[in-house]
């Protein structure tokens, strides 16, 4: 477990954006992503990657505020797609039943080269 | 009684104590002291170090020495005032003529000590015994009860010599009856006088329970103070265990650390007994398993055992009322504490009445208050074999599987505060914890979440005033028990509402996974409330796969 306190990065790759939470994902981390997750929908991008690859921990109202963007796009038919998750975190979600709402991919090249394709 | 206290070389580390109770008829002269009730948990010695004083003062000539138990004494009024007064003649003489066999002879009635007594012109001593005959001729039972009673301060006041009287169970007094019962009660005050005495210093063992009520009485209260009789420090008790091992002709095996001592808590008695299990059990010598096999036959079938036995039967007679007591004694064990009156007349199988008065004679008698783990072991023991009929040898061999993988076992406690992110120093002390067992880290991720969630359950919604979680993590190599507990609100499985995530998401709930994710990570998750406490009880076995080589 690694002692770094949370923060969401982003950046537009084409017309997807990719996400970068960082730490562990709770209550307040979890409306960072929220927001930061709101502010590319709001500018009208309906595809989103979100890269768990620095994702040390999560607890469930941090599941439940990624329910939220899951909610969020399904609104305007968008796709969220996860990437770079550990098994920890993959079998934590599937056993919320959650991975049915999201595309899964090992590594985030894959999940740009999956939206670019239009597949979404 | 009482020659046959151990040897004084053996009797270890209560100098200070017998110094003390020694000088104590001189400081009750002087005023500057008063009655000693020694207290102290059942096997500490109390009992022996009344004998030690007892040998001490006998040697000498300065003060005489009675000791009275009430262990085994008649407490109907006229038997007990006949016991009573006939062992104090006899004890007394006994010391003037520093001859011990007079002590023991119970048997040989009291005219055959006139010529002893004459020769000792002790002319005094023959008037109480014929006025303590005329009362018991006359049935006269007040006046037997006074004259037994006061016999002690009569003799320190004619002689000029101090008596220190010693009462050994003397909560027992309590009960004292006349001609059934319960009919007379208050007689144990009748002692009141004699403890007033300045030539008459009295040393009381019994219940702390019990005797919190006589101390109440009028007549004693504020002439006694209380004297702590603590264990033994670690190293006299190994060094006492090897004494009575090498009486006993064993000797212990080299790399014998003796390190399960310990859970005996430097009780003299507790010692004594474990060493004589082992020549019992025909050791010649002794290994730490041994001590464990040893330790599970004294618990189960042994002398503590047996001790503990008549103790409970001194309390309960009844043999459906003391199987009840063994159940709730198992309930508290397995609880930590007892819970409301009303609740533990189902575990008893009694109805309330019934059980409140169990309840009562466990309190009086201090059994909930003893919570050292050879108790608590005899109490399992006595469970399996009574309520649960097992055979004596799996009984034993529950006790001593205990040990041997307790023997690998560590135990952490940390309090949090119930603050933004606390629940992440859990998760840092579990993560260590599991490096220390060269746990996967992966593996260690989902019991962080595990904890994560009772933690943030219990900040979220205890509304619990004292703002703080208690946790508890036991070890052993193939296992992980961690106790999570919190005042507040209860809280219950019952009360989740387990539904799928489409229903979720339809009806806009996006909360109340946790509990969902705990179950789906630990191996059994159990949630109790004790009191105002709610504690949430889970455990994870762990496989080889998920320990590093």
């Amino acid at each position: 477990m690694k002692s770094v306190p949370f923060s969401v990065a982003s950046r537009l790759v084409g017309d997807a954006a990719v996400i970068y939470p960082k730490g562990y994902l709770n209550n307040l981390s979890g409306e960072s992503l929220v927001t930061e997750c709101g502010i590319y929908i709001g500018k009208g991008i309906t595809k989103i990657v979100v890269n768990f690859s620095e994702t040390d921990l999560i607890n469930s109202i941090g599941i439940s505020l990624l329910l939220q963007i899951i909610e969020d796009l399904k609104n305007i038919q968008g796709t969220i797609c996860c990437t770079n998750m550990s098994k920890f975190l993959r079998d934590t979600f599937e056993t919320l039943g959650l991975i049915q709402y999201m595309v899964v991919f090992p590594v985030e090249s894959d999940a740009l080269q999956y939206l670019k394709a239009g597949k979404a | 009684m009482p020659s046959n206290a151990i040897p004084a070389e053996d009797f270890l580390n209560r100098e200070p104590e017998l110094h003390y109770l020694k000088s104590l008829s001189e400081l009750k002269e002087k005023a500057l002291g008063g009655n000693v009730f020694l207290e102290g948990a059942r096997g500490m010695g109390k009992t022996e170090l009344l004998k030690q004083l007892h040998r001490v003062l006998f040697r000498e000539d300065h003060v005489a020495p009675f000791y009275y138990s009430f262990k085994t004494a008649n407490l109907k009024g006229t038997y007990f005032a006949k016991d009573y007064f006939t062992r104090f003649v006899r004890q007394y003489i006994s010391f003037q003529k520093k001859d011990s066999s007079i002590a023991d002879h119970a048997a040989e009635p009291l005219e055959r000590l006139m010529p002893a007594i004459s020769s000792l012109g002790l002319y005094w001593l023959i008037d109480g015994i014929e006025d303590f005959q005329g009362h018991v001729n006359n049935n006269d039972f007040y006046w037997q009860l006074v004259a037994a009673i006061s016999a002690p301060v009569v003799a320190a006041q004619k002689s000029g010599k101090p008596v220190i009287v010693m009462l050994d169970d003397f909560d027992a007094a309590e009960h004292l009856y006349e001609s059934s019962l319960g009919d007379a009660h208050g007689l144990i005050s009748l002692f009141g006088e004699s403890m007033q005495n300045r030539l008459c210093p009295h040393v009381i063992t019994g219940s702390a329970g019990a005797l919190e009520a006589i101390f109440t009485d009028h007549s004693l209260l504020g002439m006694t103070e209380r004297m702590r009789l603590g264990p033994l420090p670690e190293d006299l008790a190994a060094a006492l265990f090897r004494t009575h091992l090498a009486n006993l002709k064993i000797t212990c095996a080299p790399d014998v650390r003796l390190t399960f001592l310990t859970l005996l808590r430097g009780n003299p008695l507790y010692i004594r007994n474990l060493a004589k299990a082992a020549s019992k059990m025909q050791k010649k010598e002794l290994t730490e398993k041994d001590l464990v096999e040893c330790y599970g036959f004294e618990v189960s079938e042994g002398e503590t055992a047996f001790y503990w036995s008549s103790v409970f039967n001194r309390y309960v007679q009844n043999p459906t009322k003391r199987k009840a007591m063994v159940k709730l004694l198992m309930h508290a064990i397995e609880n930590g504490e007892m819970e409301d009156r009303g609740r533990l007349s189902r575990v008893s199988g009694l109805c309330e009445a019934e059980t409140a008065a169990i309840l009562d004679a466990m309190e009086a008698s201090g059994f909930i208050r003893d919570k050292n783990a050879v108790f608590q072991d005899f109490v399992s023991a006595l469970y399996m074999k009574e309520i649960e009929g097992r055979k004596p040898s799996d009984v034993r061999e529950k006790i001593e599987a205990k040990y041997l993988s307790e023997s690998e076992e560590s135990c952490f406690e940390l309090v949090i505060p119930m603050s933004s992110n606390a629940e992440l120093v859990v998760a840092k002390a579990v993560e260590q914890i599991g490096i220390n067992m060269n746990l996967d880290s992966e593996f260690l991720k989902y019991l962080q979440l595990a904890l994560i969630e009772v933690c943030i359950n219990a900040i979220e919604h205890s509304g619990s005033y004292e703002k703080q979680v208690f946790l508890k993590f036991i070890t052993r190599p193939n296992k992980i028990k961690i106790i999570i507990e919190n005042s507040g609100r209860p809280f219950s499985l019952d009360s989740l509402m387990e539904l799928p995530v489409e229903e979720k998401l339809r009806m806009g709930m996006k909360r109340g996974w946790g509990f969902k994710l705990v179950h789906s990570i630990m191996d059994s998750v159990k949630v109790e409330r004790v009191n105002d406490r709610t504690r949430v009880i889970m455990t994870k076995e762990i496989k080889d796969k998920e320990v590093h080589p």
